[in-house]
């Protein structure tokens, strides 16, 4: 009956529970796109680290992994101790560098990766084969475009280039074996990937036997902060980063975005909050009369709380969804811009759906919504009812 | 040396010695100051595209909150329309009534806006230049901005008013008085 | 009439605070309404017959004084026992209908049988039954807003008899309905009574309050009057005029 009283109120002013559920809705969407935010960008960032399954980052101590351009001497025994320990799956070892490729016009510099292709864990094979010999090489969509060439086909590449006589050092002939996508560069940045004795040679003495980064696979169920502890121990020359703090440090870095999606999110919740209330309230001071009539002929005063609840319980249920789907449409396209980023790799998301995050956001909306009609609605039915009807009937 | 800048007297020079540079100094690539400070911007770029994105947002999210807000702030008056209309007021007269409240809340509420939101802006930017260590300013409330936030309220005001004062005026008085 | 008191009113006493003011309602009214008695009260405005009314229906308390209704006290009922008291022992009919506009006849008929408990079924089949009653048997899908003024008023008068009251009170039920609607309420409230229920209605009607068999003068808050006369007999005086003393 009171269901009834509730739904027939809702529906008696049509245009006025339409935009409520409309504010709702937008509150409810912003809400969804803070709450996605303040996680995404994070949790991307996990889901791309542990993509090819490394949790371990070696890089050269008090660095984090190519930010500079230091290396790691001593590579060969600083993997064959990684690679002792029996918690260890795999390790991949990367030197870093460019390769210059002459061209009728100006050379075309990329970047390059020296990697062990059958551990490699920094791109993945689009067309073609790895690069098993020392003369072959992988690139992606922005080199091949910028060097003129397909699949198949040779290309000079150079280490080094002198920019004050214009010459190019360490220069071979490379066959393009593969077409890839690197993890964690952005799609158009240009890059080429091809084994790390064959860059190391090109880039001359200064690389023997060194490496900018070795990644780190475990066996499932390691534990990773021992391993990393140990790693840390053993070899004093690197910084040995876990997923865990690898995120932090992004945290740290991306602060500005979690500081914005808090304070836009809590902002939303308020004004979806002050909306209901004000919603309720004026709702309710319209009904004085009606309300003290109920309560003249014996409905109880927590079933007419209750009947102005199911109201905005039914405003709030129906606004949630919608604003689940508006702010899914508006995170996809902020996440547009902010995805040009100068550099970001293409994966990442900055706003990503989790459905727990987003379900716990909307839910505290919903719950706000229904208790902002509490205080408005119990007030008004406990007014007295004799006065009340004889001012309204003034009125 | 790895690099060096120089100060042109103008444009055109500016565009002369990157061309001469260019086809004659070994090793030296020129590039204009205004070419670097775009590609270092783009960062920035990016962020202020994302906080237009987020502007718009809000602004068509504050358009529905104030309609609705309006149409309940005007239908709790409806008593007094209707006492108005049956002593012989005319529907102009109401309508200008309404709106003109509507206004007046909407400037109020958006000079109020305006108040919060320098203190926001101040507040942040202590934040930031401390975090980031910088004087670089990351939120700057401008003349032209306080117009348009002002200016765009009052449209939205005065819309939501009319809109909801016209509903009033076109229920007959009597039903307004729920008979 | 059984002889019975179903109202039992003592000394009755209802101040209202003005400011720094106390304005006396009612200054002490003492009387008795017996099981199937139809009794009205008459008086000028603002002589407390509403506001005794009110005491009776349990929806505002005396400042002093008893009040009974079916052998319990009611003048000091907490919240909730009060609106019990309401919902299950009076029927209550207002000026201005006061139905919900939300609903239609037959769900207003419903509210106080669905907050009584019943379900659904027999409760609509009750509310059909009183609709019937008073007349409006094809008019349960109508909203109020497609009612004329009495029929509106008859739905209230149904919904106030839908959980068998022991009391059915009136403040001028025919007060916002023309001579020709006043006379069919005036014909149902005599009905109501011959069936047995116990009506005491506030108003300035002279045909309503000749109609009854028991008149109370009230003026000034108190009772300076109370006749119980014969419908056939029609010496009841117009509302709000003492009878002449020769005459009672």
């Amino acid at each position: 009956m009171l269901a009834t009283l509730a739904i027939a109120s809702l529906v008696r002013h049509r245009t006025r529970t339409v935009l409520a559920i409309l504010g709702v809705a937008v509150s409810a969407a912003m809400l969804l796109d803070m709450v996605m935010l303040s996680s995404g960008m994070r949790e991307s960032f996990r889901g791309l680290l542990l993509s090819q399954g490394f949790q371990l980052r070696l890089s050269p101590r008090g660095t984090l992994p190519f930010d500079t351009e230091a290396t790691i001497r001593g590579a060969d025994s600083l993997l064959a101790v990684i690679r002792a320990r029996p918690a260890v799956v795999a390790a991949s070892p990367v030197l870093g560098g460019q390769l210059h490729f002459p061209t009728s016009g100006a050379a075309v510099t990329a970047s390059a990766l020296g990697v062990e292709p059958a551990v490699q864990g920094d791109y993945e094979l689009v067309a073609g084969r790895q690069p098993t010999a020392p003369n072959e090489i992988v690139a992606n969509d922005a080199t091949f475009r910028a060097i003129g060439h397909s699949l198949g086909d040779t290309v000079r590449a150079a280490a080094g280039y002198d920019p004050q006589l214009r010459t190019y050092s360490g220069e071979r002939t490379l066959r393009l074996v593969g077409r890839v996508r690197f993890i964690y560069l952005a799609l158009d940045q240009r890059a080429v990937a091809l084994p790390i004795t064959t860059l190391r040679a090109m880039n001359g003495p200064a690389s023997t036997d060194r490496i900018s980064l070795a990644m780190v696979k475990l066996r499932p169920g390691a534990d990773v902060e021992r391993e990393r502890a140990a790693l840390h121990a053993l070899l004093p020359q690197v910084t040995v980063t876990s997923t865990a703090q690898a995120l932090e440090q992004v945290d740290q870095r991306l602060s500005y975005f979690r500081q914005l999606a808090v304070i836009l999110g809590s902002v939303s919740l308020v004004v979806g909050f002050l909306l209901v209330t004000t919603l309720v309230t004026v709702s309710v001071n319209e009904r004085i009369g009606e309300i003290a009539v109920m309560r003249a002929i014996g409905v109880r005063r927590w079933r007419i709380v209750g009947q102005i609840l199911l109201e905005s319980s039914a405003l709030m249920l129906i606004a949630a969804p919608l604003g689940l789907a508006l702010g899914l449409v508006t995170a996809r396209w902020l996440d547009s811009i902010l995805s040009r980023f100068p550099g970001l790799p293409e994966r990442i998301d900055f706003f990503l759906f989790q459905p727990r995050a987003a379900w716990t956001a909307l839910g505290l909306l919903v719950v706000s919504g229904i208790l902002a009609g509490v205080y408005p609605s119990w007030r008004s039915a406990s007014l007295p009812i004799a006065v009340t009807l004889r001012q309204e009937a003034v009125g | 040396m790895d690099r060096f800048a120089i100060a042109t007297p103008s444009a055109g020079a500016t565009s002369d010695a990157v061309s001469r540079i260019n086809a004659s100094a070994f090793g030296f690539q020129a590039h204009r100051s205004a070419d670097v400070a775009v590609e270092t911007s783009k960062t920035f770029a990016v962020v202020s595209r994302f906080h237009r994105a987020i502007g718009t947002i809000t602004i068509v999210a504050s358009a529905i909150f104030l309609l609705c807000i309006m149409l309940l702030k005007v239908d709790e008056r409806r008593r007094d329309v209707a006492a108005l209309r049956l002593i012989g007021c005319s529907e102009r007269t109401i309508v200008g009534s309404v709106v003109l409240e509507a206004a007046a809340i909407a400037v109020l509420g958006s000079l109020f806006g305006v108040v919060v939101g320098g203190t926001a802006s101040f507040l942040v930017n202590r934040h930031y230049q401390a975090v980031y260590r910088t004087p670089l300013r990351f939120s700057i409330v401008t003349g032209d901005i306080v117009v348009l936030a002002v200016a765009l309220a009052l449209v939205l005001g005065l819309v939501a008013g009319w809109l909801a004062a016209r509903r009033l005026v076109r229920t007959p008085p009597l039903a307004l008085f729920g008979r | 009439m059984t002889g019975k008191a179903i109202v039992e009113v003592r000394d009755l006493v209802r101040e209202y605070r003005m400011g720094e003011e106390r304005v006396p309602a009612l200054r002490g009214v003492t009387f008795t309404v017996d099981q199937g008695e139809y009794a009205a009260i008459v008086g000028p405005s603002g002589c407390g017959k509403s506001t005794l009314l009110n005491l009776l229906g349990v929806i505002d308390r005396p400042t002093s004084g008893t009040v009974s209704i079916a052998g319990e006290r009611v003048d000091q009922l907490d919240d909730a026992r009060a609106t019990e008291f309401r919902l299950r022992r009076i029927g209550f009919v207002f000026q201005r209908f006061y139905l919900l506009q939300a609903l239609t006849a037959r769900e207003n008929v419903e509210l106080p049988l669905a907050e009584a408990g019943m379900a659904g079924a027999e409760r609509r089949a009750r509310a059909l039954e009183l609709l019937d009653y008073v007349g409006l048997g094809r008019r349960e899908r109508h909203r109020p807003s497609q009612l004329s003024g009495g029929e509106q008023q008859r739905v209230a008068i149904a919904r106030a008899l839908a959980n068998r009251p022991a009391l059915l009170l009136a403040d001028e039920p025919t007060g916002e309905l023309d001579a020709r609607t006043g006379a069919e309420m005036i014909a149902l409230f005599e009905r109501l009574n011959r069936d047995g229920t116990t009506v005491v209605v506030v108003t300035h009607d002279e045909d309503l309050a000749r109609a009854a068999k028991r008149v109370i003068h009230m003026r000034d808050g108190t009772i300076v009057d109370d006749v119980r006369v014969d419908p056939a007999d029609r010496r009841v005086e117009p509302a709000g005029l003492a009878p002449e003393p020769h005459e009672r």
